[in-house]
């Protein structure tokens, strides 16, 4: 009878317990959000994006290197310099996605060049393709300017006090001349203190 | 009398509470066609503290309408706001809505501060700015 009323105990006690290990919720949320972190968060890189991009489509030296001509750019994946993890790529893709929105860019894509020249060897080779309509290499556009840029940081932690800043650097690099055509910086700068109480 | 007075902070309370979780601001519509502005001011303490004194436009080299909105503060103290500026095109619908992300301000006591935005594209004839309190967008 006591093993009994052990064992009902422990089984209830278990019950409880994994009773107790509930599932996270989740929802859906805004992407504007104030900062919960000192890092740098999505609402962070949705306003660098787009002061970046507003600031080269504002920019009267991109047109003046072109002679009024739509530029043809491409993207170098930006440097982190910065502690923090973050996908330089996806930056730089998100400002392309931007200007090219703004029919004011063109843009070449050397990260799809070796699928570029797959689907055209498989149009010359397969016998699949009409040979008057395949497309042979040597047409492609060539970029004039390319983007770039660089993530750095800054920390600082005195007392209970963390003070984080981030800065974003871009440059349009003209690939002729080599000149700088464009350059803009995002500061953004973040400060976290822990109550004594 | 005393219970009375009671309800009544209840009341006051609940009042500054729910005021605290508005979501509202004040908003500017500038056409950029004809350059007429639009205020809408939606929250009674930012009406109070903040005002939109000047409102201009142009355009970017590369053709793009550009809208210049300058803030200035009322009060003392030090605000927290964000911004946000949108662009609609001929027909009146926003463009890239989802896209368009609000911009930390911090303004100082008395201070005027101006923010700018460039449309998204060559159909963007309509800009509006929407301001609100950082507090209410956590």
């Amino acid at each position: 009878m006591k093993n009994a009323t052990l064992l009902l105990s422990l089984s209830l006690a278990l019950g409880a317990a994994t009773g107790c290990v509930s599932r996270p919720v989740v929802d859906d949320s805004r992407l504007d959000y104030a900062a919960t972190t000192t890092r740098i968060e999505a609402q962070d890189i949705r306003r660098t994006v787009e002061a970046m991009a507003e600031s080269l489509i504002s920019d009267p030296g991109v047109l003046e290197a072109t002679g009024g001509a739509r530029p043809v750019l491409d993207i170098e994946p930006m440097k982190n310099r910065s502690q923090m993890i973050v996908d330089m790529q996806s930056i730089t893709d998100s400002v392309r996605t931007r200007l090219i929105r703004s029919r004011l860019f063109r843009f070449v894509d050397r990260s799809t060049a070796g699928a570029d020249i797959a689907i055209m060897d498989e149009q010359a080779q397969l016998g699949l393709t009409d040979p008057r309509k395949a497309v042979r290499p040597g047409q492609q556009t060539a970029a004039q300017m390319y983007l770039t840029g660089s993530l750095t940081d800054i920390v600082n932690r005195v007392g209970n006090r963390s003070d984080h800043y981030y800065k974003f650097n871009m440059i349009l690099k003209d690939l002729r001349t080599g000149e700088i055509v464009w350059t803009d910086e995002k500061e953004i700068r973040k400060v976290a203190h822990r109550p004594y109480l | 009398m005393k219970r009375l007075a009671t309800i009544i902070c209840v009341a006051a309370v609940a009042v500054a509470v729910a005021g605290c979780s508005t979501t509202s601001g004040t908003s500017v519509t500038l056409r950029h066609d004809d350059g007429s502005a639009l205020i809408s001011e939606g929250n009674t303490r930012l009406h109070n503290s903040i005002a939109v004194t000047a409102v201009t436009y142009d355009k970017v080299p590369a053709g793009l309408n550009r809208a210049n909105f300058q803030i200035t503060s009322l009060v003392q103290r030090e605000q927290y706001l964000q911004y946000r500026i949108a662009w609609y095109n001929s027909e009146g619908m926003e463009i890239d809505g989802e896209a368009r992300t609000y911009r930390p301000l911090s303004l100082q006591g008395m201070d005027s501060v101006t923010v700018s935005g460039v449309a998204p594209g060559p159909a963007a004839v309509t800009s509006r700015i929407r301001i609100r309190e950082l507090r209410a967008s956590e």
